[in-house]
């Protein structure tokens, strides 16, 4: 009898102290790092970048690590993104072979996660929008694209849902939403279109005038709502576009190339000038291929395996009549005659009028910034400084090496025009440092060393029964 | 390119292998003894003796058998990596150490003993995709121990003993591994491999100047394990020749533990004692494991232990013919400087409280249960030695553990 009270008593004594936790005895407080900024609802306004796309497409497993998601996470806010399953619309670059290096196009697709969300998404970054579309794009058929070029961006329809908010554009998303915090990061497209088509398509980027006054308009509404709201709104500038590893692969490629016969091609690598079809009177040396004086864009890195071959690979695999003066028996990329293709080569002239383009753009976005108050993050400044850094040791980040080269610099997707994971961890930072600064905030800063690395290898053969299993489009560019 | 990739892998290898590391000795063999702290040395009346020290067996009379178990539940968070403050949770495992002892004595002078118990081991246990996922992801050690031991009283007032130890134990480690910063894939290396004999021994001593004043020592020595084993890794194939896989081998010595005890009877009915126990844990200073293929680097790790101790307090209350109350405190001293702490084994220095009531429901049936809160001390890591992600970002972050530990035990006498 006695024993069982005993026993009783323990086992109750047991089950008094074990409910306690020990396991946290100072659990850090995280609230009260925003500072002056609220970030009760934070909208980001802005372009691929900021929907996280990369390599090629928007999934899910980038789209978590866009700068905007992760300096959401870092405030601790709720965050609603357009979320697109793994591997994305389609399309998504792989890494299927390290040496030789090739990529895989994954044809498999994915399907939108969170398209019933009942209100405007917090991520309003749209793949392909221009600074016109913040404030005018509702639809995959009112966007820039369509109304300029014809071509419908489907991503309007799929991340504004107007069919079914009616909400109107990313600016009025936006704003219908009563945010608090606001980033906008707008304009890369706006050069970058004509940048990657090698000046063709367009031909022009947007009009310095025309960005004044669509950079502007934002600003203005920004200022307006931010005037009633006290919401903190932070802009930020364009980096060099034509620094970025879509323009400065390939032509460093082909200067190193040995087996290129260098000095005794009389006009060296010979390509079509800006506006030229036929008979191509742009001629770049060895030198001036490596320091990046004319550069090739990823697109024809393709063609590049052909150069000084007599092919006709590019009229052929684009359907196009052979132009009057072209002659396909004449080495490709060697002669006037097969000449390099305009579209993938970004000339002195291109170049200039890129980086000017850019230029004034972040003059414009710098003057807006300092009228309405709002933050500037200096993206293009550390872009630089990366880039200044390439030639030397490289920038050491959580000690990590990046560079701005591609695949191995770490800092730029497949595509070799939108960040990595990691790099959008930087791009965050940015941003970090400047609402902690104008703001009076302690947020803390993203380690990027615990984000994860961002390019896909994929395995492509597979065996079943002792079969290979090949994808069908393996086959695509296999000539017969 | 080739010789980076491999130098990451290995080098992940060579984090996730300290789960080999120290602190992991366990001495949860017996209720009573963990009641009193563990501070049983110059105890050592009931037959977790042959564990604790076997010149205790000298006041057990016929024959007595010990069978008992724990129930330990660890549980362990890592705050970080700083500066972030993300809290993660280890998995929530719980272990049950066995032991089982049996003891004889022939006469005034003689008796033998024979016991069972799992004097090393342990199990963490993290979400494949946390932080630390290429330090840490699963591990598992278990060794056991089979110790017949001879205890000798030459006069009343000294007792002797010494043993025998057959050990087997098994290891398995499974962590991810970085391929490179760059790449979404990552390396998963899975490591195991057991040694079926190793040996060692041990020695008691008791003295008992006074009938209210004992003085015990115990010896154990090291044990040398040759773990035989493979390894297992998979990644994506444009890697696949760069992982290393297939026999391994790899040596763990468990450290020499040398317990000096004392025990002071107040009362009739109350008893305290006190033991000091050094832990030889500066054996470990160095991990290695090899690769039967010579296309891969062998793993050489410095870990760099430390020699350390325990010390701990117990008292015993015998509130009457039946039933004893005990209670006990002990010091553990962390055997590692933060620089090679691993999240496979959270090390700290340690507290431990213990409390229990023994029970003599028949004549010759003795029931012990006690419980034991281990409380680690919050450890803050600023100068971590270990890389969690190529090429140099350093694990650092703060360590909170605390472990609930049950015991039951039943002796049987006749």
């Amino acid at each position: 009898m006695k024993i069982k009270l005993i026993v009783s008593i323990f086992l109750t004594a047991l089950i008094f102290i074990s409910c306690d936790d020990f396991t946290d005895l100072t659990p850090p407080v995280q609230n009260q790092v925003s500072g002056n900024a609220n970030f009760a609802r934070y909208v980001a306004l802005g372009n691929s970048i900021t929907a996280g796309y990369q390599s090629g497409t928007l999934y899910e497993s980038a789209q978590v690590y866009s700068y905007a998601n992760l300096i959401a996470q870092q405030v601790g806010t709720n965050f609603e993104m357009p979320l697109i399953s793994d591997p994305g619309l389609g399309g998504r670059m792989e890494i299927q072979s390290l040496s030789p290096f090739s990529i895989y196009t994954n044809p498999a697709s994915g399907s939108p996660l969170n398209l019933n969300y009942p209100a405007p998404y917090n991520n309003l970054g749209v793949p392909g929008a221009l600074t016109y579309d913040i404030l005018f794009a509702k639809s995959s058929t009112t966007c820039a694209s369509y109304v300029f070029a014809n071509s419908p961006n489907p991503y309007f329809d799929l991340i504004l849902r107007n069919n079914a908010l009616n909400l109107g554009t990313p600016l009025e998303q936006a704003l219908a939403q009563a945010p608090t915090f606001i980033t906008l990061w707008i304009g890369n497209n706006d050069v970058l279109g004509y940048a990657t088509s090698g000046g063709t398509s367009p031909a022009a980027p947007t009009p310095t005038a025309d960005f004044q006054q669509l950079f502007g308009g934002i600003s203005q509404g920004l200022s307006q709502y931010a005037a009633q709201s006290h919401a903190g709104i932070v802009v930020a500038n364009i980096p060099n576009v034509t620094a970025i590893p879509f323009f400065t692969t390939v032509g460093l490629q082909i200067a190193m190339n040995t087996s290129i016969p260098w000095s005794s091609l009389p006009l060296g690598f010979v390509y079509q000038k800006a506006g030229e079809t036929g008979i191509g009177s742009g001629y770049a040396t060895q030198q001036e291929l490596l320091t990046g004086k004319v550069l090739v864009t990823l697109l024809g890195s393709t063609y590049a395996t052909l150069l000084g071959q007599p092919t006709g690979k590019f009229y052929r695999d684009k359907h196009l009549a052979l132009p009057v003066g072209i002659d396909t028996t004449k080495p490709f990329g060697f002669h006037p005659q097969n000449p390099f293709p305009n579209a993938y080569v970004l000339d002195p002239g291109e170049i200039t009028i890129s980086n000017n383009a850019v230029a004034s753009y972040n003059t414009i976005i710098a003057g807006l910034a300092q009228t309405f108050g709002f933050g500037l993050v200096d993206i293009n400044t550390k872009f630089n400084q990366f880039r200044a850094a390439d030639f030397t040791t490289g920038t050491v980040i959580n000690g990590i090496v990046f560079k701005t080269l591609y695949v191995t610099g770490g800092l730029f997707s497949l595509d070799g025009v939108h960040p990595t994971n990691q790099a959008h961890a930087i791009v965050a930072n940015e941003f970090i440092k400047v609402i902690n600064s104008k703001f009076g905030a302690t947020i803390p800063l993203i380690d990027v060393a615990s984000i994860p690395g961002s390019l896909i290898l994929h395995k492509q053969v597979k065996f079943e029964n002792g079969y290979p299993i090949i994808p069908a489009e393996a086959f695509d560019h296999l000539l017969f | 390119m080739k010789t980076k990739i491999l130098l990451f892998l290995v080098s992940s290898l060579l984090i996730s292998t300290n789960i080999f590391a120290g602190g992991f000795q366990l001495n949860e063999h017996g209720a009573k003894a963990l009641a009193l702290g563990g501070a049983f040395t110059a105890v050592a009346n009931d037959p977790s003796a042959i564990y604790w020290n076997g010149a205790g067996l000298s006041q057990l009379s016929g024959t007595n058998i010990m069978i008992g178990t724990s129930l330990i539940a660890p549980q362990s968070t890592f705050r970080g990596v700083a500066p972030a403050i993300t809290e993660y949770n280890a998995k929530n495992l719980i272990f049950f150490p066995t032991h089982f002892f049996a003891s004889h004595a022939f006469n005034e002078q003689w008796s033998v003993g024979l016991g069972f118990t799992t004097p090393f081991g342990l199990g963490t246990e993290w979400d494949p995709d946390w932080v630390g996922k290429n330090l840490a992801v699963k591990t598992t050690l278990m060794t056991f121990i089979v110790t017949p031991i001879v205890t000798y009283t030459p006069i009343k007032s000294l007792s002797l003993s010494a043993g025998f130890v057959y050990s087997f134990a098994n290891v398995e480690m499974t962590s991810k591994s970085e391929i490179s910063t760059l790449f979404a894939e990552e390396a998963y290396a899975d490591l195991s491999g057991d040694d079926g004999s190793a040996y060692g021994f041990n020695a008691g001593i008791m003295f008992k100047p006074t009938d209210y004043l004992t003085f015990g020592a115990s010896y154990h020595s090291e044990v040398k394990y040759d773990f035989k084993g493979t390894a297992v890794t998979s990644g994506p194939a444009q890697f696949a020749s760069q992982l290393p896989n297939g026999d391994i081998s790899a040596d763990l010595t468990t450290p020499q533990n040398i317990a000096v005890g004392v025990a002071v009877d107040v009362t009739d009915r109350l008893k305290v004692s006190a033991d000091y126990q050094f832990v030889g844990w500066s054996c470990y200073n160095s991990l290695n494991v090899d690769f039967a293929n010579p296309a891969y680097t062998d793993i050489v790790s410095p870990r760099n232990y430390k020699d350390s101790y325990i010390v701990r307090l117990g008292a015993g209350y015998r509130f009457n013919e039946q039933v004893s109350f005990m209670g006990g405190i002990y010091f553990d001293k962390m055997p590692v400087s933060t620089k090679y702490l691993s999240p496979s084994l959270p090390e700290a220095d340690r507290l431990g409280f213990s409390f229990g009531v023994e029970g003599r429901l028949f004549d010759n049936l003795t029931i012990t249960g006690s419980y034991l809160f281990i409380r680690a001390q919050q450890l803050t890591v600023t100068d971590s030695d270990e890389i969690y992600m190529d090429p140099g970002a350093m694990f650092n972050g703060t360590y909170n553990s605390s472990a609930n530990i049950f015991s039951l035990g039943f002796v049987y006498s006749f």
